[in-house]
């Protein structure tokens, strides 16, 4: 079990990964109805064959590089050293509560993420205000009042310069029936 | 030619084109001045914006942002030992050092000079070789390009990352994204999996934005949570002796002359071209051991160097359409956008606007020698911004940007999935720029590699036939086998090591 925990490194999970990927988009390509296939002519299937084909090497050389093999087999004390960083589990038991240490992170990319789904329907106003407060708030700075001051401020000065400087469409969203 | 540049000249110094580039040159500095966002993902978000102006606006507003961007990482490096952007990393050892001597000023003035020259050296270099590399690569047929294409992606992934493997996974990547949505040839869908919106393909702009803005917010995010502010050093007189002036020239001169050479090669960014301009700077100059102690030749190499490279990285994209670095991926695509299909025939084609980007570098040049001289200590002043204001707003900006590519919110959803993969990548050494290069060229690769193999009647041999695709084939192979030739050389890999973070 220690010497699979010793060789299933992240590096080697990620060539797999590759690997799968690789043969997923071989596959989707061999999907592809053959009624486009001009005769004599490279069809649309070649170029991504290719890919797929290198793509997979790759992985493959990332699953089965003898780099760190031949470290380990050098004196374990060798090896554990660079594996540490990868391995390290943090105290304070598995999963959870890496994400309760770690909570500002995941909170920002959720926070980004969500405002990217959202800000079509929402409203570029609304969306971007309460982005602006989230992250701000996020990054250290406890004070309320400059919070939404500057949220507020910047919502409305990057609504107006896109929107009358720049002619970009920014959705009004929810607030469309008071402007209307 | 000098008809063509003076015609460019003429175009440049309208009053339009002229506030641009002032713009561009100062939005640029600012970018440098400022961790945490880096040309290439300022160019990235300029994109969307410069849609609606003339190809020629467009390329000197994005062309002034890089070179500025050059010249502002040199202020940061030097009064707050903070890199504005990678390439200005050396620049920070005696930079830094002389700025607490209370040298600063000299530093600063130095740094400005050689940049100067070297910028100038690069565009004089981009007028006089342009045309002919332009004329000679005429002979190129498919089989050529896709070889030469090749090539840049091997030299790109060997020379950035610490993992060739690694490498060539972000740059097959980046070919696969491109292979997304319709083939013009034929007709198929290919990867669209039934959503209609992924037929038109997958933008780059989205992709860039996402791997280099939004990774970006985060990353300075974890740092500025975990980070401390450092102290800003006030530069006194910005002015540097006649005699000192004289001590730094050969330093000037050899980082130009190699952060060209090197920075020509399409795969090598400034940063690269800068540290491999370096390091022989150390072998070769005398007195290599004041280096590293304030000696002013260790701020006016680097920086000479990575001025240098960033023009020379124009030369193989305006020549051959084949871009130097993460930053000229990013115009190449601009100018893709713009209808101007980069290649050999962009000189014959597209030449007025060629001369017009070529005579605004000139005059751009000249722009950032007199804005660095008296505005140094307000740029300085700009990093007391906190980070924590300024990237929500990067944030935004950068959806603006990706909005109104096609307002459309699949568009949006990529480039958040982007964003995580980019920084997925970045937490684990996996390079961006292939990536990014591999997306925009992909379209052009598979072109060249369909025609040719069109003209070999399905012979895969004919790469190996013609005799300049050959050359270029070994060597792309070479260079993949470069990285465990030098394995010795440690700041070979350190170089590359700092690549994988520039943007």
């Amino acid at each position: 079990m220690d010497t699979f925990k010793k060789v299933a490194t992240r590096t080697r999970v990620e060539g797999l990964v590759v690997l799968l990927v690789a043969v997923g988009y071989l596959w989707e390509a061999h999907n592809v109805p053959e009624f486009y296939q001009i005769p004599g002519v490279p069809g649309p299937t070649t170029f991504p064959r290719l890919l797929g084909i290198v793509f997979a090497l790759a992985g493959l050389w990332l699953l089965v590089s003898p780099k760190d093999l031949m470290a380990f087999k050098k004196g374990a004390g060798a090896s554990a050293e660079p594996r540490a960083p990868e391995a390290a589990p943090t105290a304070g038991g598995g999963v959870l509560g890496r994400i309760a240490a770690d909570w500002h992170f995941y909170t920002m990319w959720a926070v980004i993420l969500g405002y990217l789904w959202v800000m079509p329907n929402l409203g570029f106003p609304l969306a971007t205000f309460l982005l602006l407060v989230v992250f701000v708030f996020l990054l250290g700075e406890a004070r309320w009042h400059v919070v939404l001051g500057l949220a507020l401020a910047a919502t409305i000065l990057i609504y107006v310069s896109f929107k009358m400087g720049l002619n970009v469409r920014l959705p009004l969203g929810v607030l469309e029936p008071w402007f209307k | 030619m000098f008809e063509h540049l003076l015609n460019g000249f003429a175009v440049a110094l309208m009053p339009t084109n002229l506030l641009i580039a002032l713009v561009g040159c100062l939005v640029g500095t600012l970018i440098g001045v400022l961790p945490g966002l880096g040309p290439t993902a300022t160019l990235a978000m300029l994109i969307p914006l410069v849609f609606s102006m003339p190809p020629a606006t467009a390329m000197i507003l994005l062309t002034s942002v890089y070179y500025g961007s050059m010249y502002g990482g040199s202020t940061t490096s030097i009064l707050v030992n903070i890199p504005g952007e990678s390439a200005s990393v050396i620049t920070m050892i005696d930079g830094h050092k002389m700025a607490m001597q209370g040298r600063a000023g000299p530093a600063l003035a130095i740094a400005a000079i050689g940049s100067f020259i070297a910028g100038t050296f690069a565009v004089l270099m981009l007028t006089f070789v342009g045309a002919p590399i332009a004329a000679y690569s005429l002979h190129f047929g498919p089989a050529e390009f896709f070889s030469l294409m090749v090539f840049g992606l091997c030299t790109v992934a060997s020379l950035t990352g610490t993992n060739v493997a690694k490498s060539l996974i972000t740059t097959c990547l980046g070919l696969m994204i491109a292979t997304v949505g319709i083939d013009l040839v034929s007709g198929a869908a290919r990867y669209t999996f039934g959503n209609p919106f992924l037929q038109d393909g997958i933008d780059f702009v989205v992709v860039a934005i996402g791997m280099f803005a939004f990774t970006e917010v985060i990353v300075t995010a974890r740092e500025v949570r975990e980070g401390v502010r450092a102290e800003i050093v006030k530069a006194e007189k910005v002015w540097v002796q006649w005699k000192e002036f004289l001590y730094s020239l050969p330093s000037i001169l050899r980082g130009t002359v190699f952060g060209f050479l090197v920075g020509m090669l399409p795969g090598a960014g400034a940063t690269l071209s800068t540290f491999i301009a370096y390091n022989l700077e150390k072998r070769i100059c005398r007195h290599p051991e004041r280096l590293g102690t304030g000696d002013i030749r260790g701020v006016a190499n680097p920086e000479s160097a990575n001025n240098s490279a960033s023009g020379a990285s124009l030369v193989p994209l305006l020549t051959l359409g084949l871009p130097g670095g993460g930053a000229t991926a990013v115009m190449l695509g601009a100018l893709m956008m713009l209808d101007i299909t980069p290649g050999p025939l962009m000189f014959q084609k597209h030449g007025a606007m060629i001369w017009a980007l070529i005579a605004s570098m000139y005059v751009g040049n000249a722009l950032l020698l007199l804005l660095n001289w008296p505005l140094v200590n307000v740029f300085a002043r700009v990093m007391s911004v906190p980070a924590k204001y300024l990237m929500p707003i990067v944030l935004v900006i950068s959806t603006i940007g990706v909005w109104s590519l096609s307002y459309s919110e699949v568009d949006l959803v990529l480039t958040g999935a982007a964003g995580l993969l980019g920084y997925y990548m970045r937490k684990h050494k996996y390079p961006i720029e292939p990536l990014i290069l591999g997306l925009i060229l992909g379209g052009r690769m598979e072109q060249a590699y369909r025609q040719a193999l069109i003209i070999s009647q399905g012979s895969n041999v004919i790469f190996l036939e013609k005799p300049i695709s050959l050359v270029l084939l070994i060597g792309a192979v070479l260079f993949l086998l470069l990285p465990m030739i030098l394995k010795k050389s440690k700041q070979f890999m350190a170089a590359r090591e700092t690549s994988v973070e520039a943007a």
